[in-house]
């Protein structure tokens, strides 16, 4: 059976063109004409995995071209690969960090700050054209060997793995370790002992059972933000000042601003005006880093946020959404449902709490900005006890006005695995909506039972 | 046969056996049971036509088709899809109105199910990624003993003791067994420790969602009588028996749920 290919419109170019340029940290523009051509030659050729309709890897046959940002994030995430070379190349910095912190010291010692599912992008994008299968089967190779390599099984051991093989030029291993989940922690550890040693290894040791009442706990992490821009400076040669770093947490700060105003303006909504996986996308841009450049993500978020608003405005019904579908959150770190099969059994993803804990944490802008940024960061909601996360969850769940709850876990995230039971027990309790907990692979390849569940939870509500 | 009559089916398509279920009306009229295939429209297939030739109908004949099981998903024949947990809810509620708990055990799935008066799903739980403690677990451990899947449930029973056995995994459960062997345990004692194993897996699975009476057990393992009664001890409960071969609710299910589409499309005669 051929394999059926999803090309954007021509009929929708003319429009697409009036749409805002991405502006990137070094101030070079795209226009929108480039952007369309990237999207519409060079792209399908580099990669026709990403064009292929198959909705079990939740490519939809068709998307939302009369959203140009969602165009946008579309070209940034299939020039990611080429756009890190060429960072490279002109010698920038690269850190690989974790997911769920934020980045304003990468950003303030000039460092592209990369998540570990960012890392493996670059590395998997760096070959071209492979179908939906083959890049597939790269990435669950690399997963493999990384089992062996590391000797432990968890999520987001690839990154590690392109590191220690040599495969990709990032220049420290720097994460704040122990922030969510053990994996990081014992990554960094097989790193350490790993036969890579060419690779910088650095720890921003984050203080355990929730201190951020704890002015010593404050003060001790402040002081790992220092050791960390100093790291970051030994690697670059440059000399980052506190005055850099209160200017990057000013333009994280805009950026949560922004995801935040979003995210409110989509829930504000009676209906929803883009479907799951475009308000994650945009949403997501509120993580400056989420595409390898901040001024990029940001100039996306900044059009995005307008055009959401008219949307909201107008009551335009986001492509593919289903009447009244059934709202759902997500809960669980670097998981998330197959979105358009989820949308085709009447259901929309309102919102993850993952990335949303500290991209809707804003840094205090007056004083010392190392203690600042420490301060914010140990208040993180996700990274707090079971009683204070749950609590403000249920916040989120509550504005999101979502019919039903699902955490899902991967096998090996043994942290999230632990307190998905009480978390969801503590949002049963007090809000009375159903609840579910999903295991998942961590290829992500069982679809049929991961979604026969959702399904059957979809239908439940 | 008349168009003025009211015909609804359907289709369960599992991992080891498709059912199908016409429901004339408030009854049921035919059912078909068959193997399942590679191909699950063609196992759809066989057992709705087996269903429509038995009750001398043909496929034009039934105003609604509802698909479920895994082979839902590729059932050109069906009107609609649900999945099966939605299904064995409306099946066991249609055969016994005061059922609150369902224990659903197919050839690669149990679920533990909670509905409402109505057949509405409440909560619900199933086993995560293993296969074990399914009707495939048993098949595996029919085939190391060399006995027939139905027969495996009254050789447990017989058993004089009770053989702890691992729950985790189908795979090395079979060498485990094998080994138990090797060390001179009775092939009944082991078979009741793999019962009770799986009762214990299921237990397990109702400490999410709850328990409240009554107790239906349906799919194809709750034919196997030492099972019945593994669950019961573990569960402590009494379950209901069922008026039709159990491993046909959810197509029973599905036939209720067409019925209800078709009322409100507008295609009730």
């Amino acid at each position: 059976m051929g394999k059926q290919l999803f090309r954007y419109s021509e009929a929708n170019k003319e429009k697409f063109l009036e749409s805002d340029n991405i502006t990137f940290n070094d101030g070079s523009v795209v226009t929108p004409e480039e952007i369309w051509h990237y999207l519409t030659v060079e792209g399908p050729e580099k990669y026709p995995g990403t064009f292929e309709i198959n909705l079990y890897q939740g490519n939809r046959a068709s998307r939302d071209e009369t959203l140009p940002t969602s165009l946008k994030t579309h070209y940034l995430g299939l020039t990611f690969s080429e756009r890190m070379e060429r960072a490279k190349d002109k010698g920038k910095s690269i850190a690989f960090i974790q997911g769920g912190q934020a980045v304003d010291p990468y950003t303030a010692a000039d460092t592209i700050a990369l998540r570990p599912f960012l890392v493996g992008q670059w590395y998997h994008g760096r070959e071209h054209g492979n179908d939906i299968n083959k890049s597939v089967l790269r990435r669950k190779q690399s997963k493999e060997k990384a089992f062996h390599d590391m000797s432990f099984e968890a999520c987001q051991t690839g990154g590690y793995e392109h590191i220690q093989s040599g495969n990709l030029r990032v220049d420290v291993v720097a994460p704040y370790t122990v922030l969510r989940c053990s994996d990081v922690s014992y990554g960094v550890e097989a790193h350490r002992h790993g036969p890579n040693k060419e690779v910088k290894l650095f720890n921003v040791d984050y203080p355990l059972r929730y201190q951020a009442s704890k002015p010593w706990a404050v003060e001790y992490f402040a002081q790992n933000l220092r050791r960390l821009v100093k790291t970051l400076d030994e690697v670059s040669g440059r000399k980052t000042t506190e005055d850099d770093l209160l200017k990057a947490i000013k333009l994280h700060n805009e950026g949560r601003r922004l995801g935040t105003e979003l995210a409110e303006l989509w829930w504000s909504a009676d209906i929803p005006p883009t479907n799951s996986d475009d308000r994650l996308s945009l949403v997501s841009l509120a993580n400056l880093d989420m595409h390898g450049d901040v001024q990029a993500s940001l100039s996306v978020l900044k059009e995005a946020r307008n055009i959401i608003a008219e949307r909201v405005k107008n009551g335009v019904k986001g492509h593919a959404v289903t009447d009244n579908p059934k709202r759902i959150f997500i809960l669980g770190s670097c998981v998330g449902i197959n979105d358009s099969r989820s949308e085709d059994a009447g259901a929309i993803v309102v919102g993850k709490d993952d990335q949303w804990s500290h991209c809707s944490s804003l840094v205090e802008e007056e004083g010392d900005p190392f203690y600042n940024l420490a301060k914010a960061t140990l208040e993180y909601p996700y990274e707090q006890s079971i009683e204070k996360r749950a609590e403000w969850t249920i916040e989120q769940i509550k504005k999101s006005r979502a019919d039903g709850v699902i955490f899902i876990h991967n096998w090996g995230c043994n942290t999230q695995a632990a307190v998905a039971r009480p978390i969801l027990d503590v949002i049963k309790r007090e809000t009375g909506i159903p609840t579910y907990i999903q295991e998942r692979d961590l290829h992500g390849l069982q679809h049929e039972q991961e979604q026969n569940r959702v399904n059957a939870f979809i239908e439940m509500l | 046969m008349s168009l003025s009559r009211n015909f609804f089916a359907g289709v369960d398509v599992g991992s080891l056996a498709a059912k199908a279920v016409i429901l004339e009306d408030g009854k049921i009229y035919a059912t078909g049971l068959v193997p399942s295939g590679v191909n699950s429209v063609e196992s759809g297939l066989t057992a709705l036509n087996l269903a429509l030739g038995s009750a001398g109908l043909k496929k034009e004949d039934l105003k609604y088709i509802v698909g479920t099981g895994y082979g839902r998903v590729s059932a050109p024949y069906a009107n609609k899809a649900v999945t099966e947990i939605t299904c064995h809810a409306k099946g066991a509620n249609y055969l016994h109105p005061t059922v609150r708990t369902i224990i659903d055990m197919g050839g690669q799935d149990c679920k533990a199910i909670r509905i409402d008066q109505d057949g509405a799903v409440v909560d619900f739980a199933m086993n995560d990624k293993c296969a074990a403690g399914t009707g495939r677990f048993l098949e595996v451990m029919a085939g190391v003993f060399n006995v027939k899947l139905d027969d495996l449930g009254a050789i447990a029973l017989s058993a004089t003791d009770t053989v702890p056995m691992s729950s985790t995994c189908t795979v090395f459960a079979e060498s485990e067994t094998i080994s138990l062997v090797a060390r001179g345990e009775k092939p009944e004692n082991i078979l009741n420790g793999i019962h009770h194993s799986i009762a214990n897996r299921i237990a397990g699975l109702f400490s999410r969602v709850g328990i409240e009476s009554d107790v239906f057990f349906s799919g194809g393992v709750a034919k196997n009588s030492g099972m019945k009664t593994a669950i019961e001890q573990a569960l402590k409960v009494t379950i209901v028996k069922p008026e039709i071969d159990p491993q046909l609710i959810g197509a029973l299910g599905a036939a209720v749920i067409a019925r209800n589409f078709a009322k409100k499309e507008g295609l009730w005669v």
